[in-house]
């Protein structure tokens, strides 16, 4: 350990300076933590480098997730073997983060430059009249041209958050009474000398909905995906409890990076973080990985599942079957919507979608915001 | 040898103390265990189940010799339970005791609500403690809601409980707080930040095989070996329900009480029921065929 040579002041600089570097990065080192450190270090626990380390560790991480951050950012700081430990770790970090964008259709829709979306919305809004909604309505997403795609997105949101707010409002209705609530009883009956004359009852609470959705971003959903992502970003943002994924060939979690980001800041990253975005879809591998490494904690809480994809397989024959079955025995209900139903003519033969479909319990149409808007009725009866 | 967690200066008198005790603990933990004993932080544990956090919390409390509060959360879990609770059956009765007494109705209302008519819950113990600082141990926190968790935050940086007929609990000696979680939900991040983390993760084969040694000091070496390899091998291979070591106890419990002194493929056949929790995990092992995965693990 290069910094145990230096005096203890030269020490305890180090580990403020190593709390700076690491808050820099994204872990949670802030004053308290810093201060913990030091207390740590006072407490004469440090001449030990394992339990140097493990300290800090548990300190600064704050979720596993942190843990493989935290050994990178340990080893560049503490057990780096030039001098200039700072600088060069500056360098190794900015080199990581400078990876090269990519754009799609995707990345255009959602970024256009500002005057030139300013102006279009100047035109929707001197076409707009309820025909030009009740038109978008209906539209299939993958028609939409570029003009109605802004106005698209408003409308869309007004309608998704005038429904969401609903759905939040909305009470089962309570045929018995709930039990009786003894401490307002109680209360109450004070006033008649200790009389329970009056009752009162508590409902149940009521239950909140838990959602998992897994959202296909593969080539042959790229029109689709956009406006999908949107839906599934307006659910995440009004329900507390929603997990959400992508996947083409391989499954990412994206919970956070919705919660955390914009929609805006979300879209862009994406197109940096998913190597295989518009790529082929292999479904069922996809599942597979969020049985075995998702499910079981996500699931464990009577959640439902929503799969937003056209059922359009590449992967191996019966994957699929064996996956959704496993999923539909975890999850509480699943849905499966499927742009594609809303195209007149359609039928569920594809591979892929037909292994599905036995398992499925409520399979929906996608293609347009009306599709989506009879979801309320789903998620209501959820 | 009593032990006294102001005094020890290491980690060493805490695995030592630990081990004596039957749980086995790797420097890691003890260093965190260390900082929770000397910083008064609460300590996060998370990992998957089975794998001995809730003991962990058990074993603290011997090994400081003092009360272990288990607060057990679910869905639900209100504050009403989780706190305090006026005993409402008692109340209902004082007042028709008090009936016949002159006594004023401000009077009759504070004597309901005095501290004889309160049943306290595990938050209000574990701060109400008079001798020495308790273990508090609030398990599979990720089972309650939001709602819980923010209250929790409160009372794990002011150790102290309002109530309103009775005024202000602040504990004379703060607990040390151990939570669990199972990550079925992602916790918040307020409530993260407040505490200490450590992940557990699956114990390494030697670990595994001194953890049952330990507990079953007249186990077959050979028997302890096997077991521990396969159990391995299995956590290795992707299945439904991933053994714990509690399951790992549990087989060699079971493996003994029938009087196995190797593990063969009729042992494994009879008890796998110990091991695997789920009919497609014990099918596909079924299929690969146990003398071949016998064969492999060892």
């Amino acid at each position: 350990m290069k910094k145990t040579a230096q005096i203890e002041t030269g020490l305890t600089d180090a580990i403020v300076g190593f709390a700076q570097f690491a808050r820099r990065r994204g872990l949670n080192a802030g004053m308290e933590e810093t201060f913990s450190a030091l207390k740590t270090f006072d407490l004469g626990l440090f001449s030990d480098m394992p339990v140097f380390y493990y300290s800090l560790k548990s300190l600064f991480c704050t979720r596993r997730e942190d843990i493989p951050l935290f050994d990178e950012l340990f080893k560049i700081y503490w057990l780096s073997e030039e001098d200039n430990v700072r600088r060069r770790s500056e360098q190794k970090i900015s080199g990581i983060q400078n990876i090269p964008q990519r754009h799609n259709s995707l990345m255009f829709w959602g970024m256009k430059n500002k005057e030139e979306r300013d102006a279009e919305e100047y035109d929707s809004r001197t076409t707009t009249g309820a025909n030009t909604v009740a038109r978008l309505q209906k539209t299939d997403f993958s028609r939409v041209s570029e003009m109605d795609a802004t106005l698209l997105e408003t409308l869309a949101e007004k309608l998704w958050r005038e429904m969401l707010r609903r759905l939040r409002r909305r009470r089962k209705k309570n045929a018995r009474r709930g039990q009786v609530d003894l401490r307002r009883t109680l209360r109450a009956s004070l006033q008649q000398g200790g009389e329970p004359v009056y009752l009162r009852f508590k409902n149940k609470k009521p239950r909140k909905l838990r959602l998992v959705l897994l959202l296909d971003v593969s080539g042959s959903m790229d029109k689709y995906s956009f406006f999908l992502l949107r839906f599934v970003w307006a659910l995440q943002s009004h329900f507390e409890q929603v997990e959400s994924f992508i996947f083409s060939t391989r499954l990412h979690r994206i919970t956070e990076l919705l919660k955390t980001g914009g929609l805006e800041k979300t879209l862009r990253l994406l197109s940096e973080r998913t190597e295989d975005w518009s790529s082929g879809t292999r479904i069922g591998e996809c599942l597979k990985t969020f049985n075995e490494e998702h499910a079981r904690h996500i699931l464990a809480r009577s959640a439902c599942t929503i799969v937003l994809s056209d059922g359009l397989d590449t992967g191996e024959a019966g994957v699929l079957a064996s996956e959704v079955q496993k999923l539909r025995r975890r999850t509480k209900r699943l849905a499966w919507l499927n742009p594609l139903k809303g195209t007149a003519g359609y039928a569920p033969t594809a591979r892929g979608m037909s292994e599905a479909l036995p398992f499925v319990d409520h399979f929906h149409a996608a293609h347009n915001l009306e599709s989506l808007m009879e979801l309320e009725e789903l998620l209501a009866s959820i | 040898m009593k032990f006294n967690a102001d005094q020890i200066t290491g980690i060493q008198p805490i695995i030592a103390g630990l081990e004596r005790l039957g749980y086995i603990l790797d420097q890691e933990l003890a260093t965190v265990v260390f900082l929770l004993l000397k910083l008064r932080k609460p300590l996060l544990v998370e990992g998957n189940a089975g794998i001995g956090k809730t003991e962990l919390a058990n074993m603290l409390a011997r090994l400081l010799d003092t009360q272990l509060i288990r607060l057990q959360c679910y869905e639900g879990l209100d504050v009403n339970s989780a706190v305090y609770e006026w005993n409402y059956q008692k109340q209902l009765l004082g007042i028709r005791i008090q009936e016949g007494s002159n006594r004023s109705e401000e009077e009759k209302e504070r004597h309901i609500f005095s501290e004889e008519y309160l049943l306290k819950r595990p938050l209000l113990q574990s701060i109400s403690a008079i001798d020495q600082a308790p273990v508090l141990l609030i398990d599979e926190i990720d089972r309650t809601d939001e709602e819980f968790e923010a209250f929790l935050l409160e009372l794990l940086s002011e150790f102290q409980i309002t109530i309103p007929e009775l005024g202000t609990v602040k504990a004379r000696y703060i607990p040390y707080v151990v939570l669990t979680s199972n990550r079925t939900r992602e916790l918040s991040d307020a409530l993260r930040r407040r505490c200490l983390y450590h992940w557990v993760d699956y114990p390494s084969a030697s670990k595994e095989l001194a953890i049952v040694q330990k507990r079953f000091p007249d186990i077959e070496k050979k028997l302890a070996a096997q077991l521990v390899s396969f159990i391995q091998y299995l956590r290795a291979k992707k299945l439904q329900k991933t053994p714990g070591v509690s399951e790992t106890l549990d087989w060699a419990l079971s493996l003994m009480a029938l009087g196995y002194r190797t593990l063969d493929v009729e042992a494994v056949e009879r008890t796998l029921g110990c091991v695997l929790k789920s009919a497609d995990d014990i099918r596909s092992v079924k299929e690969e065929g146990i003398a071949s995965v016998l064969a492999g693990a060892s």
